[in-house]
């Protein structure tokens, strides 16, 4: 580990402002910081400046207030908040299931209670070749995906490269399908370093929704997501949707990443399924979006078993399996199939004594 | 003493184990230690002014070093040295080609990323099927049993290379004084330790004091002397004249201080529909990395009556670019049963037979079917359905597995000393790698002096203690627990003599009368002395006495038989571990929460070793992937079976450990239950679910002829 300043923002204007100081060469942000140690004890981040956005709020909350709000049917999440707190907000569990259970699934307890709905979206992908010191792979500025020709079980099915990574967050899938928008600030002037104080007037607003917040390999390979540097999530907000369900299939089911997750919203019109929105995760180098599936599970009755399956079959069009993982072939309807279910309050019972 | 009559089995109207042990209610006398932090294990010494170690090691399977910015390494502020072998062969990840010595673990990370090495990658090999590219044809006999059988049975199971993966890595520290060296290891062998290390710290071994408390695990790659961690520890404290310090990082760890081998076994069984086995013939290859040999497969181990051998040439070990072994927690078994317990069931499927009646037919000895009765009763086996009969999404699975060991021989030393104020020491200069040891030596101890395990304080891991074993082959207890109560017995008829004269009683048989039972001395079966009031008529000196002569811990062997109940989700292929009873002898239990936790620690590592473990080498460059804890999986809380445990006491004589035996079972018994549950065989570890829906979309294999 190099040595490395600390800074501790109060604003998130201050943080943007630190992000460009020209003082620094290689700023980094801390939310937890779960992701951020693991880069820098295996030596692949070099910073000269952490900034830590643990404690910081958005501008004009009262300190102690919950940092999970819901208004004019939009919930907001702030940055900062923990993993357990979204699961564990009321808000959360009655209103978008599917990210209470999808964050439930996270890592363990001890992460989920310092990392950050933020960081969360933000953490680097967990392919071990990008994560190894020794593999100079095409995210780390080299010229090749040791993945294509070696050890690629838990890489993505979806994509056409350059790079296999598969997407790591457990909360992005949920938002991409709940309306999810991402609320980004940056530090507006030239930056001196006097000028701190007055971040309220220089504050730069955006907000991107999440069908655009991340982008495949082949538009950079070195990052994952649209962020322009300086940028920092204040919050996300999202719609509600009550009929949600996420299912996750996993090797270990203690703090183990997963092998394939679904994320569905349903709306019913009576038994049948008036519309749906699914997302696939750990398939493809981001969030994956199944707009044929959605189109072929209109109309079904989540009963009609026979119906259920050829719609999540559906799936694995346009999948281009790599040596070792074309098992997520036959894991990805089956996941969905199960997320129907539980989004439709009707989960298969796979627990057994 | 220790050969006394055993305890009646237990049944289901008393606790499990109650009466099986000499002590069944003693909990862990390092357990609060442990817990709570206060106990220093070798990677904690981090001493004042000490010297910092770290290896330059080879990132790829094969590579040759061709170029480091040593100027560099050697600029960064508190680096004393900086030893690279340009031009020097890498032949695995890890492999250790330079070292650095620095002022701190800092000056150490970046004089080593400093050097910036460049390397000519080699072409590698990282499987035994690597080298082993085609199946030896069958022997004569074998190929005229396999064309008159009405069945026959050709398969090959595989298991992965398996690092130790000790919490604590391997190294030590040494602290360096004007009038002695301390080495702080964390070692399997504190006497070995001191054997191998004078000559690095070039002083007389008088002035060497190897100090091993408390062990972050071990399982067997912590034996053999000081290891390369320490011995460069102490070549750099010799020639600095200070303080030294060299522990592993995890990646290191997990590539370079030895595996269990991979395993490769081809089975070719002949036989009738009625399960009778004709002939045939069993062989075997290790994956020994780049040593040439310890790559073992111990199939067919004499469990069962199979009939079919392995020809004198049917073992072979294959090197490949990865790191040697270590002997693994019963080095070769594991591997071996998980072939034969698996390939067992293959043919009691293929004959229709009901793997217990037939395991319980090829048993060797009456023992395992006894084990075999009760464990059926304990595990529900009447609810097993019919391999691959279950049609729900989720089906339920039902495996047998066994286990044996050899026996323990004589060894080791011990004494124990008994303080004027009443205060007990059982010392003995082996070492407690967290499993009971420590403990076990009080028990022992106070079990023959015939007081309470309170007044015991045990005194381990420390080179001036009586000369103790190295912790392998399962042996410390078996040589230990017969050799410290040895010793006590010689205490008690001492501090007896001195209670008989000062109660008048004279002549050879003073004693006569005496005893000490719960902490009073009696005469005549009537209390006569509190422990304490006869401890102070001591001398000053209290009393020590060492054991005399080498003790035969007894005869008997260790069997096991494990029950495994898992379910298998058969669209995911994720199997949930559910119940495990582990039934096990080992002679004489001395320590029952002990050697419970010993068999519970072999059924969770051997369920890791059948569903996740396995080292992931990239099949191009040779390097591990998963030299971590996160992709290198082991059971977590979630995914714990109930796990019930039986100490097997009956007809058991003599002392033995219980460390390996019990793991020898457990991947053969998960193996047969996902067999039991999805109808094909899984024939490779770990049983991911990759692997499950693979075999479930194939063919059965085997069987009738055409």
């Amino acid at each position: 580990m190099n040595r490395f300043a600390l800074a501790q923002p109060r604003t998130f204007a201050e943080a943007s402002a630190l992000l460009t100081d020209k003082r620094y060469s290689l700023p980094v942000l801390k939310g937890g910081g779960i992701d951020l140690v693991d880069h820098l004890k295996e030596g692949l981040t070099e910073p000269d400046v952490v900034v830590n956005l643990r404690r910081v709020r958005m501008d004009g909350v009262a300190p102690g207030s919950p940092s999970i709000t819901e208004a004019n049917g939009k919930i907001q999440i702030e940055a900062e908040t923990t993993l357990t707190d979204i699961v564990n907000s009321p808000i959360i569990r009655e209103k978008i299931p599917v990210l209470a259970q999808a964050l439930e699934h996270a890592a363990s307890l001890q992460v989920r209670n310092v990392a950050t709905a933020a960081g969360n979206l933000l953490q680097r992908p967990r392919c071990w070749y990008y994560r190894h010191s020794q593999t100079e792979c095409l995210k780390k500025g080299g010229s090749t995906c040791f993945a294509v020709e070696g050890e690629n079980k838990y890489h993505a099915i979806f994509g056409d490269g350059p790079c296999h990574i598969v997407h790591p967050s457990n909360s992005a899938p949920a938002y991409m399908i709940c309306d999810g928008v991402a609320h980004v600030a940056s530090w507006g002037g030239e930056i001196t370093l006097g000028q701190i104080g007055n971040e309220r007037t220089m504050l730069a607003e955006r907000s991107i929704p999440f069908g655009e917040l991340f982008h495949m390999p082949d538009k950079g390979v070195r990052s994952e997501n649209n962020l322009k540097s300086g940028e920092v999530i204040t919050h996300i907000t999202c719609t509600p949707a009550p009929q949600s369900g996420f299912y996750a299939v996993k090797e270990k089911q203690s703090f183990d990443w997963p092998l394939c997750t679904a994320y569905v919203v349903l709306d019913f019109d009576g038994a049948k399924i008036k519309s749906a929105r699914v997302c696939a995760g750990a398939v493809a180098p981001i969030p994956w979006l199944l707009p044929k599936v959605d189109e072929a599970l209109k109309g079904i009755a989540v009963d009609d078993d026979a119906a259920l399956r050829k719609a999540c079959a559906v799936s694995t069009e346009g999948a281009k399996p790599m040596t070792d993982n074309a098992y997520k072939l036959k894991l990805l309807p089956a996941t969905i199939r199960r997320a129907v279910l539980i989004a439709a309050g009707r989960p298969e019972n796979t627990e057994v004594a | 003493m220790y050969d006394q009559t055993p305890s009646d089995m237990p049944t289901t109207t008393r606790p499990a184990n109650a009466g099986s042990s000499l002590n069944d209610n003693a909990s862990r006398l390092d357990g609060p230690a442990k817990a709570s932090g206060r106990a220093k294990y070798g990677r904690d010494m981090y001493l004042k002014d000490a010297l910092y170690v770290g290896f330059v090691r080879c990132p790829y399977g094969a590579a040759v070093l061709k170029d480091a910015n040593t100027d560099a390494a050697k600029s960064i502020p508190g680096v004393l040295e900086v030893d690279v072998p340009l031009g020097k062969e890498g032949k695995y990840h890890g492999h250790k080609m330079g070292e650095v010595v620095a002022e701190s673990p800092l000056a150490v990370k970046r004089a080593l990323r400093a050097l910036k090495c460049t390397w000519e990658k080699k072409p590698v090999k990282t499987r035994i099927t690597d080298t082993v590219t085609e199946l030896p044809e069958p022997g004569e006999k074998t190929a005229e049993h396999f064309k008159s059988a009405e069945l026959t049975l050709e398969a090959v199971y595989t298991t992965p290379v398996q690092p130790h993966s000790c919490l604590e890595t391997h190294g030590g520290a040494v602290e360096w004084t004007d009038d002695k060296a301390i080495a702080y290891a964390s070692t399997q062998g504190t006497s070995s330790v001191r054997d191998g290390i004078d000559k690095h710290l070039n002083r007389p071994q008088s002035e060497i004091e190897v100090v091993c408390e408390y062990i972050g695990g071990g399982f067997g790659s912590k034996l053999g002397g000081p290891g390369k961690e320490l011995t460069s520890a102490a070549t750099a404290a010799s020639k600095y004249k200070r303080s030294a310090y060299m522990f592993d990082s995890r990646s290191e760890d997990q590539t370079d201080t030895g595996m269990r081998p991979s395993s490769q076994t081809l089975a070719r069984i002949a036989f009738k529909k009625d399960g009778t086995i004709l002939g045939g013939e069993i062989r075997t290859w290790g994956g020994t990395g780049v040593a040439g040999g310890g790559g073992g497969c111990n199939v067919p181990s004499g469990r069962y009556k199979l009939g079919v051998s392995k020809p004198r040439d049917g073992h072979k070990d294959v090197t490949h670019n990865g790191g040697g072994p270590m002997p693994a927690r019963a080095p070769g078994w594991p591997q071996g049963a998980f072939a034969e317990e698996l390939m067992v069931d293959e043919i009691a499927a293929l004959c229709n037979m009901d793997p217990l009646v037939f395991k319980r037919k090829l048993a060797s000895e009456d023992v395992y079917r006894d084990m075999l009765d009760m464990g059926a009763k304990m595990i529900g086996w009447e609810n097993r359905k019919p391999n691959g009969s279950q049609t729900t999404a989720v089906r339920i699975g039902y495996g047998i597995g066994t286990a044996s060991w050899h026996g323990t021989g004589p060894g080791g030393s011990a004494e124990v000393a008994i303080h004027p104020d009443g205060s007990v020491e059982a010392r003995t200069g082996t070492q407690d790698p967290g499993t009971g040891t420590r403990t076990m030596a009080g028990i022992a101890a106070a079990s023959a002096l015939g007081v309470p395990l309170s007044v015991v304080t045990v005194r381990i891991g420390h080179s001036t203690l009586p000369k103790g074993p190295g912790s392998g082959g399962s042996q410390v207890t078996g040589q230990i627990a017969p050799t410290m109560m040895n010793a006590a017995e010689h205490a008690k008829e001492q501090l007896l003599a001195i209670v008989a004269k000062a109660a008048g009683a004279t002549g050879d048989d003073a004693t006569k009368g005496f005893d000490i039972k719960d902490g009073v001395i009696t005469r005549n079966g009537k209390p006569h002395l509190e422990w304490k009031q006869a401890c102070e008529k001591l001398p000053p000196e209290g009393i020590t006495a060492r054991n005399k002569g080498e003790l035969d811990p007894g005869k008997g062997g260790n069997q096991g038989v494990q029950f495994v109940k898992l379910s298998v989700d058969t669209e995911t292929g994720v199997v949930r571990p559910l119940h495990v009873v582990a039934i096990q002898s080992c002679g004489k239990v001395i320590f029952r929460k002990g050697a419970e936790s010993q068999v519970i620690g072999s059924v969770i590592q051997g369920f890791s070793n059948a569903l996740f473990e396995r080292q992931v080498f990239d099949r191009n460059i040779g390097t591990v992937m998963n030299d971590n804890l996160e992709w290198y999986k082991i059971l977590g809380p979630v995914d714990m079976p109930k796990i019930e445990t039986v100490l097997w006491t009956h007809g058991q004589t003599g002392v033995r450990g219980i460390g390996e035996p019990p793991i020898v079972a457990t991947s053969g018994a998960v193996a047969c239950a996902i067999f039991n549950a999805v109808g094909r065989p899984v024939r490779d570890l770990p049983m991911t679910p990759d692997r499950i829906l693979t075999a479930m979309a194939s063919a059965p294999t085997g069987g009738a002829k055409s």
